[in-house]
């Protein structure tokens, strides 16, 4: 994993508010259809499937009727400390751009597998097989983004281009594409949900929401403690919720300060 | 051969096989042909547009926006400026732009041959052959339509009336049950809910998922919700399974299903104990049976109805405090299915919702009027509502009533959708000639003699008018913002032409002049919702009705058998996983889990205890036989949000026809269930089930 935490003037960032998300998939939908992702036959098979972004269930593990359930959905941390870039041999991903995204460039990607193997988030997807847009469904395929091929990972950019869009706009408008505005460029998962579950912008820029949201008592972030500084926060009331957002102890309160382990 | 001279020969052969190209081709082929794919899809350019319309395939009628390029549509998301959605989209209305160009979407019209086989045919025989079937069949002519919310349905049944028949039908839904409730109990027009003013929902329907005008109900949601701060209405969830809708409530209240007619006994009751009675009634009047239905709620103790629904008794209070608490509190009833409810839960609903004055008051029941018709000779919404599909499908099977000789299935796969018992294949046998127009292949398509392909919303002239649930006058054009797919064909010109051809007069000349009439009738500026795609909202000024207690109905309901505690099921519907008539939904197909679908097999959820009782763990194989004999081979999954005793299985699996998404995977929900008749009511009620169960 690299020393440092690479630090850039805009950190785009996502906060999802686990509360109000009630898993109804709107979000994977717009993902697949916005990245290109071909569908699957199969696709209940989570190990076959490939998602840029990932509903998972979470469970206060309490037997009937104490069970409380919420939704997760997961797409890349864009971690500041990515440990997928550190491990990738031909610098097929790399977190260098204004931003703070990690890129990941499919036709330079070998295909070994480190990057999925490092990300402790599950966030990388393998093409084990040719994608397929069987019949006319290829007709549906966006001009954003190029359409990946066997043998490559992916995963989830930010919608990278939505934000290469709204700076040329920017451009075209005499503005700075370096200052946008707070809901100037969105992801299509934020986009999509149905709830507003999913708020995005500048974590670093006062005048965007996610500025203080993540502030909040309330929010945290996956596996916080293995230092990869993710770039996705979470939110929630439930103290259960946030716990499963980590390896926390019996003992241990949720949100304790972080030891810093080795 | 000595040991220097193997040496020697090996350093030689290793310095030529590095110098030579061998290995270097070879590496590169090797990473050629494991990356290199046959076929490379090229992605469009061209102009891009983000264009207003509204999807005919969702059942609320969702707004979006169609982003095109080229003239091809891409993408669908949600419409900030849609007055009714504020932006929110479902995810079965974001997946239409690839629904649109879906393996089974049917491009040309087929016939079907004696050996069963369709072939395609071209339009102007299909016309000809539609023409001369209608116009044969005489009055003998019955029609079904899928799509309530169209003036597409005035059309058809228009035609039927001038044709001497009245059988035209609705699909069953949750306005048919409903309304039979609230004319029952002195409403007049139709049911509306004003969700986005309500503080407090008690809702024994899935409002979050598929009931009513989702995407409303979830923009709804989302401005009571906002992120970071206090959210300003509560929501309570009555249903056996934790689903998507429990997940955003505030309170979930688990009852066994089929009992939530007596859970909202149970409510009144807590109620009228804290002093709500008939002196709390707004608007100057006093139903006169109000003391005969405290005395039916006052058997209804929380003793009581814990037995009989399985509700912990500090909810059933905690649900009944925070409505006595809220400023405007709103009681909603429905049915898991979205289809085969009965009346009584609706009408214990709307009891609770009198006894706290909500009846025509803000973030309460409103009273809607009745669709306006603009063509000649059309059948009234209301009159069609009344009249079960059903019954008369049943009838038909049983030879009770003639089959007729013509059957129009319009937007609708009642093929899959509806029980076994409903004697819809029968009807479809016995009918002489049936068509279906539709735009995706379905189970009712595969029975059909002609198959019709029809557009979507976003291909051509149809509308929207206000959809059950909402709690305003809602009017939107589905306007032709693409080209329609293949040889589809708008179904509301379709039927005009055939009007015109069968010299019906309609007094409308094509689908942009029935929109006008509606639009026209509505007061609203035509043009800007043809040109700009706007949609058209009002509160209802409906005069408010005199409403009354229906004692002696929910009586009759509350006698009906318990479930006792034998295993029953508990079906969930996501609306990711399409509809009847659209099926799983290509890029939806991702987002089914492993706690629904394994393998071919449907997941059964069930809790910790109703397994154990059963000798089953997580992952086995379970073999449910259902009371009407169908049976269904599942993979057990524990999922502590189920009732004891409660097997839940999602909806939407099982279809034999359709794509590689759905075909041959899992099993129908629908098939496990048989129809009764609803005490009291006499409607046809589904939807749940005894099953017996064994290991497999
Ligand atoms: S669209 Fe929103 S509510 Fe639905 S699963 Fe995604 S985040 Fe959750
Ligand atoms: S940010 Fe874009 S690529 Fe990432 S999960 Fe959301 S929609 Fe998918």
């Amino acid at each position: 994993m690299s020393a440092e935490t690479k630090e850039f003037k805009i950190k785009w960032g996502m906060v999802i508010d686990i509360d109000k998300c009630t898993g109804c998939g709107a979000c994977m939908v717009a993902c697949q259809a916005e990245n290109n992702v071909a569908p699957a036959a199969v696709g209940g098979n989570k190990l076959r499937s490939l998602n840029w972004l990932t509903v998972f269930r979470l469970s206060n593990r309490k037997p009937f009727p104490d069970h409380e359930v919420a939704y997760l959905p997961r797409p890349c941390m864009q971690c500041g400390k990515p440990s997928c870039v550190a491990v990738c041999p031909v610098i097929a991903t790399d977190k260098r751009e204004e931003g703070g995204i990690v890129s990941q460039i499919p036709p330079r990607c070998i295909g070994c597998r480190y990057c999925m193997a490092s990300c402790p988030y599950h966030a990388r997807y393998f093409n084990w097989y040719d994608p397929k847009w069987p019949g006319d469904l290829s007709q549906a395929l966006t001009p954003d983004v190029s359409t990946r091929m066997r043998g490559v990972v992916e995963k989830c950019s930010f919608c990278h281009h939505r934000f290469m869009k709204a700076q040329e706009l920017a451009v075209s408008q005499g503005r700075d594409p370096y200052d946008l505005p707070d809901g100037a460029y969105i992801t299509a998962c934020t986009e999509a949900c149905p709830n507003g579950a999913i708020t995005f912008g500048d974590v670093n820029n006062p005048k965007h929401k996610v500025h203080e949201l993540i502030k909040s008592p309330y929010a945290f972030r996956l596996l916080e403690r293995l230092g990869t500084d993710p770039q996705v926060y979470y939110m929630s009331k439930r103290e259960w919720v946030r716990r499963e957002g980590d390896n926390y102890l019996e003992n241990e309160k949720t949100g304790e300060p972080l030891k810093k382990l080795g | 051969m000595d040991r220097r001279g193997f040496l020697k020969f090996a350093a030689g052969g290793t310095a030529g096989l590095v110098a030579s190209p061998i290995i270097w081709n070879t590496l590169y082929d090797a990473v050629y042909w494991t990356q290199n794919w046959g076929w490379i899809p090229r992605l469009k350019k061209g102009a891009g547009e983000y264009l207003p319309a509204v999807s005919k395939i969702c059942p609320s009628g969702t707004g979006f926006l169609v982003r095109t390029v080229a003239g091809t549509p891409v993408r669908t998301i949600g419409d900030r400026n849609n007055p009714v959605t504020h932006g929110s989209i479902t995810s079965l209305a974001a997946s239409e732009a690839e629904l649109r160009v879906s393996p089974s979407r049917i491009k040309k019209p087929l016939l079907r041959s004696a050996d069963g086989a369709y072939n395609a045919i071209a339009w102007a025989e299909a016309e000809k052959l539609l023409k001369a079937k209608a116009a044969a069949a005489g009055k003998s002519v019955a029609a079904i339509s899928g799509d309530p919310t169209s003036c597409t349905n005035e059309v058809l049944s228009a035609i039927l009336r001038a044709k001497g028949s009245k059988d035209f039908y609705f699909m069953p839904d949750e306005e048919q049950p409903a309304l039979a409730a609230w004319t029952s109990m002195g409403g007049r027009g139709r049911l509306g809910y004003d969700i986005e003013n309500s503080d407090c929902i008690l809702a024994a329907a899935p409002v979050l998922e598929s009931w009513g005008v989702v995407a409303g109900n979830r923009a709804a949601f989302n401005r009571h919700h906002p992120v970071g701060a206090p959210s300003t209405q509560k929501l309570i969830y009555a249903g056996p399974v934790q689903n998507n809708t429990a997940a955003g409530a505030d309170l979930w209240l688990p009852i066994k299903p089929g009992t939530e007619t007596i859970l909202m006994l149970g409510i009144a009751h807590l109620l009228i104990k804290a002093g709500r009675n008939a002196a709390d009634f707004e608007h100057g009047y006093t139903p006169a049976n109000f003391k005969e239905f405290a005395d039916l709620a006052a058997e209804y103790t929380p003793e009581k109805v814990c037995a009989a629904t399985g509700v912990p008794a500090q909810r059933l209070e905690a649900a009944a405090a925070m409505l006595l608490d809220a400023k405007a509190p709103l009681a909603i009833a429905g049915s898991e299915l979205g289809s085969g409810g009965g009346a009584a839960p609706v009408m214990a609903a709307l009891s609770i919702n009198m006894l706290l004055g909500r009846i025509g008051s803000k973030g309460g029941v409103v009273c809607l009027p009745d669709h306006a018709n603009v063509v000649k000779g059309a059948m009234k919404y209301s009159e069609i509502m009344a009249r079960p599909l059903v019954s008369y499908t049943q009838d038909v099977a049983s030879g009770k009533k003639p089959a007729p000789a013509f059957l129009f299935i319009h937007a609708a796969n009642p093929v899959y959708a509806l029980p076994s018992d409903s004697g819809m294949k029968q009807t479809m046998q016995k009918a002489g000639f049936t068509v279906a127009v539709a735009s995706f292949f379905s189970e009712t398509c595969a029975e059909a003699d002609l198959v019709l392909p029809a557009t979507l919303g976003m291909e051509a002239f149809d509308d929207v008018q206000t959809p059950y649930g909402s709690g305003r006058i809602t009017y939107a054009f589905a306007r032709p913002v693409v080209k329609p797919f293949g040889e589809a064909r708008p179904a509301g010109e379709l039927y005009i032409a055939l009007a015109q051809e069968l010299d019906v007069q309609l007094g409308v000349k094509d689908m942009p002049d029935l929109l006008y009439q509606h639009a026209f009738a509505l007061g609203t500026p035509f043009r800007q919702m043809m040109e700009k795609g706007t949609v058209f909202t009002a509160d209802s000024a409906a005069p408010l009705p005199k409403m009354k207690f229906n004692v002696r109905s929910l009586k009759a309901a509350l006698s009906a058998a318990l479930p006792g505690d034998a295993p029953v099921l508990a079906p969930v519907v996501v609306l990711g996983l399409g509809t009847a008539a659209t099926s799983v939904p290509p890029f939806a197909a991702k987002t089914v889990t492993d706690y629904q679908i394994c393998g071919k097999y449907s997941v059964a959820q069930m809790n910790g205890a109703t397994a154990a009782s059963l000798g089953v763990r997580d992952g086995d194989g379970l073999r449910l036989t259902a009371e009407n004999g169908a049976t269904a081979e599942v993979i057990v999954s524990i999922f502590e949000g189920v009732m004891p005793s409660s097997i839940s299985l999602v909806a939407g699996l099982g279809h034999t026809a359709f794509d590689e998404f759905s075909r041959g995977k899992g099993t129908s929900v629908v098939s496990l269930t048989g129809i009764t008749r609803e005490p009291g009511t006499n409607l046809p009620v589904w939807g749940t089930a005894g099953l017996k169960a064994a290991r497999a």
